[in-house]
């Protein structure tokens, strides 16, 4: 069944021009990581002060900032600096966007070159005409608080000229390795989570045949009442096998920023991708969403969608992205505003011929005649019906709209590491009761 | 000394594995022969994860508790506790067939058997159906309605039942280690037996019994078990706050929990430090001893406020003029009645078994309380005690086990 959508702001086809910007030492490692994971049919870019971290980077198109004022090094944390930098480089940016109707600019905040370029960067993109998204990322508590409050301000900035901004806390990320674990995994988790969550806007915006991007849904997700740029989070899972709908859901929700999915609770809205190969079936789909709404409170909206990618295989594929507001009291719950409901791919899928939809899943509904993508009307969605045979997930109790901020870290269970976890009120209970009431212990 | 019974209570803890042997004389006293234990693995949370690794350290105390009591252990009583296992209260009703009006016993099992009518979960198989009140044509406190002339006989139960599988695992633990598992007893009903008197189990008094994997309680009012559960949280919890919190070894937590810990906080004088050893015996790390007492503080509170919870739910917390007994390994934690004082808002002590005679410093440990208390339990279901009503439902009980195995 295919509706129509409303209010159509941009179209969004397979040849949308997307520039994938990486701004600064954490937004070029972004893009290596990228490419690492598989994008393509985005044009890279990678903006930065330090001229050998510029060498070193993947990007096909690169742009050195400050080439006389800082000379090939970086802007030593100083967001002055980097912005006088990027200044200097204003033609080059131009003239890089010029083309692009997307512009994604990666950028991790409270350094120099990020927190000063970027939101020059957005300007300029946005003068071109382009829908600008910010992906940015908040450095993590142990970097100091002079970082942090820089990171602020240049989030704040680039608010301005962003037609969508989100954030991730870099304390969030870092809590997917062990306590104990190197600097470098904490970044490193970071850098994955931040790629993965590229690679589906990156995906969104490339939805095939009738469907549109409305920066209207995503917006929808980050719209919150206070200044602040919300806070995201954002979890991927994927999964084969018999089982392979609620194991992709448990991967999803187990991304640390997840908080297995007791954040959901709280959100007001939720963008859900389910895609799969050929075989997926409406069941599959449906166990996935019935388990899924079990974590997601009364009042939350989910912006659905669902995409048949016959390169996944076996593999069902489920992202989930939502965001809750910076100030947890903030939360108020949007009016009940009427979304038209628009699948997704979670991931950049080649440019294809239309597939046809193979016969033997009798229960999928016809496809369109361009695309294997399927959406219900929003009626429909409304009545998916109870999956009998339910999964053995079992659900977590229900909670009140939990807002606090401080992700609990769910490592952090040690002796109870492979024990199933008591879950109590939403809280797991084997996590140190120190942790999860905030007590200050040194 | 011809009418001795010997009687093993074991207790497959998540710290510690205990074994009691005791011989239960003519005239129904109890005496500790032997207290066997080994240091529990592969149990986590009062349940058994790893069951080969359970199955040696069942054995290791079976053999220590022989040892010490020169006795070989052919069968046991079993505790067991987890958080799968949970209790309701039903009351059971019977009409008496018309041709009678006198209550006979077999009326008994009909009543329980209409109490358990109320379905447990499949998948779930009973495990203690305790009588609490009778009401003949509804006038209660009846104590014994055998004989009296009534229509209707009811009764109030107290229904204990757990997860089948968990509790099999269990037994085949036990029985593949050698001994026979006689009956399976949830931990804290038999704890209540030796460290509550009847006076206390009349005032109303609740029984916390604080273990390495979880927090079992029971309440009694007016004579009665009115309600009973197992919170999936011990001192191991403790131990793994201190471990994470303090960055060290869970080892080192553990001992430092022992050695240092306190549930006080507030009490120790800024700057007051703690050294903490390293392996070679030299000076290591030094923490604050304000930090490690907020850890344990906080993780012991969250016990006490979750228990508290269910007692206000059920509604018995004003009725415990006894107050409260702290026992198990847990309740050694300096400050830890203080706490539960303030929790709950009634007087509470630390306690152990008692009722029993033998070697002091068996029975005197905390630890041990479940262990004996299997033995006190498994005392009333004997045929030679004087005939008492309870026994009576409970004999009647024992064979109804034998459909779950």
């Amino acid at each position: 069944m295919i509706s129509l959508d409303r209010n159509r702001a941009t179209a969004a086809r397979q040849d949308l021009r997307i520039a994938i910007v990486g701004l600064g030492g954490a937004g070029s490692t972004v893009l290596d990581r990228l490419v690492l994971d598989g994008l393509s049919g985005a044009s890279l870019v990678a903006i930065n002060t330090d001229a050998q971290a510029l060498a070193g980077s993947v990007a096909a198109e690169k742009i050195q900032l400050g080439r006389s004022l800082t000379r090939g090094l970086g802007a030593g944390g100083d967001p002055e600096i980097g912005f006088l930098a990027a200044k200097e480089a204003v033609g080059e940016i131009r003239a890089v966007l010029a083309d692009a109707e997307l512009v994604i600019l990666c950028v991790g905040l409270g350094g120099g070159t990020g927190s000063g370029g970027a939101r020059l960067v957005a300007e300029l993109a946005r003068e071109q005409g382009a829908k600008v998204v910010v992906v940015a990322t908040l450095p993590f508590t142990f970097e100091g608080r002079r970082r942090a409050e820089q990171a602020e301000e240049a989030l704040a900035a680039v608010q301005r000229d962003a037609d969508l901004t989100m954030c991730f806390e870099n304390d969030g990320m870092g809590d997917a390795v062990a306590p104990l674990a190197g600097i470098q995994d904490a970044f490193s988790a970071a850098d994955q989570t931040i790629s993965q969550a590229v690679r589906a806007l990156a995906g969104l915006a490339r939805r095939r045949g009738l469907m549109h991007l409305g920066f209207d849904e995503l917006a929808t997700i980050l719209r919150f009442p206070s200044e602040a740029a919300p806070r995201c989070y954002f979890g991927f899972g994927e999964a084969d096998g018999a089982n392979r709908a609620n194991d992709a859901l448990a991967r999803a929700l187990k991304n640390p920023m997840m908080d297995k999915g007791r954040l959901l609770d709280g959100a007001p809205n939720v963008l859900v991708n389910v895609a799969g190969g050929s075989g997926m079936t409406i069941n599959e789909v449906q166990i996935l969403m019935e388990a899924l709404n079990r974590y997601v409170g009364e009042e939350t909206r989910i912006l659905f969608g669902v995409a048949v990618e016959p390169q996944l295989g076996e593999k069902m594929s489920v992202t989930i992205l939502c965001a809750l507001p910076a100030d947890p009291a903030d939360v108020r719950l949007q009016p009940a505003r009427e979304i038209a409901i628009r699948p997704a791919s979670t991931r950049r899928a080649e440019p294809e011929p239309a597939i046809e939809e193979p016969a033997a899943p009798r229960d999928f509904p016809e496809p369109t005649e361009e695309t294997a993508d399927f959406r219900p009307a929003d009626d429909e969605l409304e009545h998916l019906p109870v999956v009998a045979s339910a999964a053995p997930v079992p659900p977590p109790k229900r909670t009140e709209a939990k807002q606090e901020q401080m992700l609990l870290d769910p490592v952090a269970r040690g002796r109870f590491e492979r024990s199933e976890p008591t879950i109590v009120d939403g809280q797991d209970l084997d996590i140190p009761t120190f942790l999860r009431r905030n007590v200050k212990v040194k | 000394m011809s009418n001795e019974h010997i009687i093993v209570g074991l207790e497959i803890g998540t710290s510690q594995i205990c074994c009691v042997v005791g011989d239960l004389r003519s005239d129904g006293t109890i005496r500790i022969i032997g207290v066997g234990t080994a240091p529990s693995r592969g149990v986590r949370k009062g349940e058994i994860v790893d069951f080969e690794t359970a199955g040696t350290c069942i054995r290791e105390a079976l053999v220590d508790a022989e040892e010490k009591s020169d006795v070989m252990i052919g069968a046991v009583y079993l505790g067991v506790s987890g958080a799968h296992i949970e209790s309701f209260n039903n009351r059971g009703a019977i009409n008496i067939p018309e041709q009678r009006d006198e209550i006979r016993e077999e009326d008994f099992e009909d009543v329980q058997a209409s109490a358990r009518e109320v379905s447990i979960p499949s998948g779930n198989s009973l495990l203690h159906s305790i009588l609490q009140h009778y009401y003949v044509d509804g006038q209660d406190g009846v104590l014994n309605p055998v004989g009296l002339l009534g229509r209707k006989l009811e009764a109030d139960f107290h229904i204990i039942h757990g997860v089948t599988n968990r509790i099999q695992n269990s037994i085949r633990c036990v029985k593949e280690v050698g001994p026979e598992v006689l009956e399976v007893v949830f931990n804290p009903v038999a704890s209540a037996q030796v460290v509550l008197d009847q006076n206390q189990k009349s005032l109303g008094a609740l029984v916390v019994d604080i273990g390495g994997g979880t927090t079992d309680f029971i309440v009694y009012v007016d004579g009665v078990l009115k309600q009973s559960g197992c919170l999936p949280i011990g001192g191991d919890h403790i131990t793994n706050d201190i471990s994470l919190g303090l960055r060290i070894p869970m080892a080192r937590a553990e001992k430092l929990k022992i050695g240092e810990g306190s549930a006080i906080v507030g009490a120790s004088a800024p700057g007051d430090m703690i050294v903490l050893k390293d392996e070679t015996g030299f000076a290591g790390r030094e923490i604050e001893r304000e930090m490690l007492n907020t850890i344990v503080h906080c993780r012991v509170r969250e016990i006490f406020e979750l228990l508290k919870r269910r007692l206000d739910a059920a509604g018995n917390v004003s009725y415990l003029a006894a107050g409260i007994m702290l026992t198990g390994g847990g309740s050694q934690i300096p400050g830890i009645a203080q706490l539960a004082e303030e929790i709950f808002a009634m007087p509470a002590q630390l306690t152990f078994a008692h009722a029993v005679s033998g070697a002091t410093s068996a029975f005197e440990n905390p630890r041990y309380s479940t262990a004996i208390g299997l033995i006190k339990y498994a005392a009333a279901l004997q045929p030679e005690r004087p005939k008492s009503l309870f026994s009576r439902v409970l004999r009647k009980l024992s064979f109804l086990w034998s459909w779950i195995f």
